[in-house]
């Protein structure tokens, strides 16, 4: 929309000269209006990896009890808070050792498998040492550092605070070398109860989509259904029908599923229940613009002339003509469920111990968020890729279902 | 003008009225009563303390009362903190609420309109891909996630902002921006597709054409339609940044509404719970009107409908 216009001049201008024939000819093979959606789709780069990080999910959902031997519910309590990336020291060949941030001692194999928590053999409260016997080496673990650390941070002087090391650590008199290892047994950790971080994450996954699911399931049954009948009936009917619609998304969705969460009490049934029952509106108002915009067309008139049924007209030629509507419409409401059932999750009226969703599991990772930051850091992960990926999925559906960007 | 105000107050009034009846036949759907979950309470400690709260009463007058209440903004006593009445609680936690959440507002309507219409000005150039890639962000992420995050890092980490309470003024930055995050990243997309939807129309060129200083296209003939759909987005928002909330002030220990609803609930205080969601509905109720209003201000096509 610039407004500098150049001056042309002839020279400036070439004449194309065109047989009679070629400007007949057609040059692009014609394209169903399928087809051109799905290709105008698969030239948007961000539409594709949305939909990559979809089917990623989906599969870690499926599939990610296989990445870990441990399960989501079992508790160790020697195994409390590991997290996924260790801070190692090397004793021999095959024993690592790693000290945990409340100064207990763990025993790993010399690829990172943890082995057990040690009991120490000694304690001396007073000079805050430890001292442990690992496969006959006397390990002296001295954590007064923290205390130091604690006191300077209190005064202010960060530096000093940082420069202290929390605890020292000595294997028969000599002080070994850190080494960053990866967690084996717990590839991704473990939570406040020692429970394998991984095994809830695929269980949160597991919850999320299936999350979606209902919200999509809802919509497609009761939204466009609903809205269907009310644009295609139209009058009072519609009136009726639109002014109970209104009504309903005065109220913020979330109070309806919290009332609702309240009174039938938290778990995964619940929640089918609530999401369900409120997920379906916004479809139901996208849907009601959409066919009376198209029952005034042609062929619906055609269709009732040859006597079709109210049924075959709003299954078989307003509900299809509507897809694109309904397409947009679902991708961009899922994000939205999956946001409130996490958020429900967090205030505590979601999903009950021992299951997991990402939502409870970030709540869960809030007590302890200083220590173990990565407790909360995964689940939210989690939660933002799905998002982001339906949210990119939905962006580019859009764009490849209007027929006014068709090229 | 005036018949379409008048009509949205009635159907408001309706849309209370309804979630009044709600609320209360869900009080009422609670298995067991609100005194029957802990210990086995002596037949005659039951009965006084039934007839202390008019549970005695046959349902319809007990329906009549509650609407008669809730239309008088009294929503009777708590059930769990002795003593409490509901209204007393809402009269004292909204107004911290209330400010944390307009500072919010002011956040996302001072910055998501502005740099929405920079971006659509500078569509394809550095500021634009910028402002997209944070509203991209920004939508994906929870509101808990986000204060969370706040408060991990610039609370417990480097120290600058204060972790809990609403003491000084920057105690409100953490949670006014993690309260306005999502809004605000939903603001800057829609002002930006909507500026450049409105940029691309032929009265704009017709203005420019005319010669127009570009400042006066902008201003005074692009902005005034282009921010139609994001007034419609104003009222909505107050619901997000109301339930949001819930967590800013569970995540940064504000003594607000957001935290003693979410109290409530894990206390299963039904009529906390139940007169705190009345609450909630009215104000979002009235922040709709509120917008529809000015949208027939805005729109003047909405003066000539019925």
């Amino acid at each position: 929309m610039e407004n500098t216009a150049k001056h042309i001049t002839r020279k400036d201008v070439e004449r194309v000269y065109f047989t009679n024939k070629e400007s007949q000819d057609i040059t692009r093979p014609s394209l169903t209006y399928w087809q051109d959606v799905r290709r105008r789709f698969m030239k948007n780069k961000l539409a594709i990896l949305g939909s990559v990080i979809i089917v990623l999910m989906v599969l870690f959902a499926v599939f990610g009890y296989a990445l870990t031997t441990q399960n989501y519910y079992s508790q160790d309590l020697t195994m409390t808070n590991i997290p996924p990336r260790l801070e190692a020291y090397r004793m021999d060949e095959d024993t690592l050792l790693y000290v945990n941030s409340e100064y207990s001692l763990y025993t790993l194999d010399g690829s990172g498998k943890l082995k057990e928590r040690v009991e120490a053999e000694d304690e001396n409260k007073m000079m805050r040492e430890k001292v442990y016997d690992v496969g006959g080496k006397k390990v002296v673990l001295n954590y007064s550092g923290a205390a130091k650390a604690a006191k300077a941070r209190k005064d202010g002087d960060m530096k000093l605070a940082n420069s202290v090391e929390n605890f020292t650590l000595k294997i028969d008199g000599k002080t070994p070398e850190m080494e960053k290892v990866w967690n084996k047994t717990y590839r991704l950790g473990t939570d406040y109860l020692g429970r394998d971080m991984l095994a809830r994450l695929v269980y949160g996954a597991r919850i999320s989509l299936l999350v979606a699911l209902i919200a999509t399931f809802a919509q497609f049954c009761i939204g466009v259904l609903y809205g269907g009948i009310a644009g295609y009936l139209g009058g009072r009917v519609d009136n009726i029908m639109m002014r109970i619609v209104d009504i309903v998304s005065t109220v913020p969705l979330t109070l309806y599923v919290v009332l609702l969460m309240v009174v039938m009490g938290p778990g995964i049934k619940t929640i089918i229940i609530a999401l369900g029952s409120v997920y379906w509106v916004d479809m139901a108002r996208q849907v009601r613009g959409q066919v009376l915009n198209i029952k005034q067309q042609e062929f619906v008139l055609a269709a009732r002339t040859i006597g079709a049924s109210g049924k075959r007209i709003m299954l078989k030629h307003l509900i299809p003509n509507a897809m694109s509507t309904i397409i947009v419409t679902l991708t961009m409401n899922i994000p939205s469920a999956i946001f409130t059932e996490s958020f429900l999750s967090f205030i505590g009226l979601g999903i009950s111990a021992p299951a997991a969703s990402w939502g409870t599991l970030a709540s869960d990772a809030l007590g302890g968020l200083r220590s173990y930051p990565y407790q909360l850091l995964l689940p939210s992960l989690c939660i933002c890729l799905t998002v982001l990926g339906f949210n990119f999925l939905g962006d580019g559906l859009r764009d490849a279902l209007d027929p006014k960007l068709r090229k | 003008m005036a018949k379409y105000i008048l009509k949205r107050c009635v159907s408001i009034i309706v849309t209370l009225f309804l979630v009044c009846t709600i609320t209360f036949i869900m009080m009422k759907a609670v298995p067991g009563g609100p005194f029957t979950t802990e210990r086995n309470l002596p037949q005659n400690v039951l009965e006084a303390l039934e007839k202390k709260y008019h549970l005695d009463d046959p349902v319809w007058k007990q329906y009549v009362d509650y609407v008669k209440g809730a239309a008088t903004f009294d929503f009777g006593p708590s059930f769990k903190k002795d003593g409490v009445m509901v209204s007393d609680m809402i009269a004292q936690s909204f107004p911290v609420s209330a400010k944390l959440g307009l500072v919010a507002l002011a956040i996302v309507i001072i910055l998501g309109i502005p740099f929405g219409i920079i971006a659509a000005l500078k569509q394809n150039k550095f500021p634009d891909y910028l402002t997209t890639v944070f509203a991209t962000l920004g939508i994906a992420i929870p509101t808990f996630v986000l204060g969370t995050l706040i408060l991990y890092v610039f609370g417990s980490k480097l120290g600058w902002i204060p972790t809990h309470g609403l003491d000084s003024w920057k105690s409100y930055i953490g949670p006014s921006i993690s309260l306005a995050g999502f809004s605000l990243a939903y603001v800057l997309r829609l002002t930006r597709s909507s500026m450049l939807g409105v940029c691309g129309q032929d009265y704009i060129r017709t203005a420019r054409a005319k010669g127009l200083p570009e400042r006066k296209v902008i201003f005074k003939h692009a902005l005034k339609n282009a921010l139609i759909p994001v007034v419609t987005y104003i009222g909505p928002m107050t619901a997000g940044i109301m339930t949001g909330s819930f967590v800013t002030e569970k995540i940064f220990a504000i003594p607000g509404m957001g935290k003693f609803y979410v109290e409530a609930i894990n206390n299963r205080d039904y009529t906390v719970i139940m007169g705190t969601t009345m609450f909630y509905a009215a104000i979002a109720a009235i922040m709709i009107l509120a917008v529809d209003i000015a949208y027939a201000f805005l729109d003047p096509r909405i003066k000539f409908q019925d």
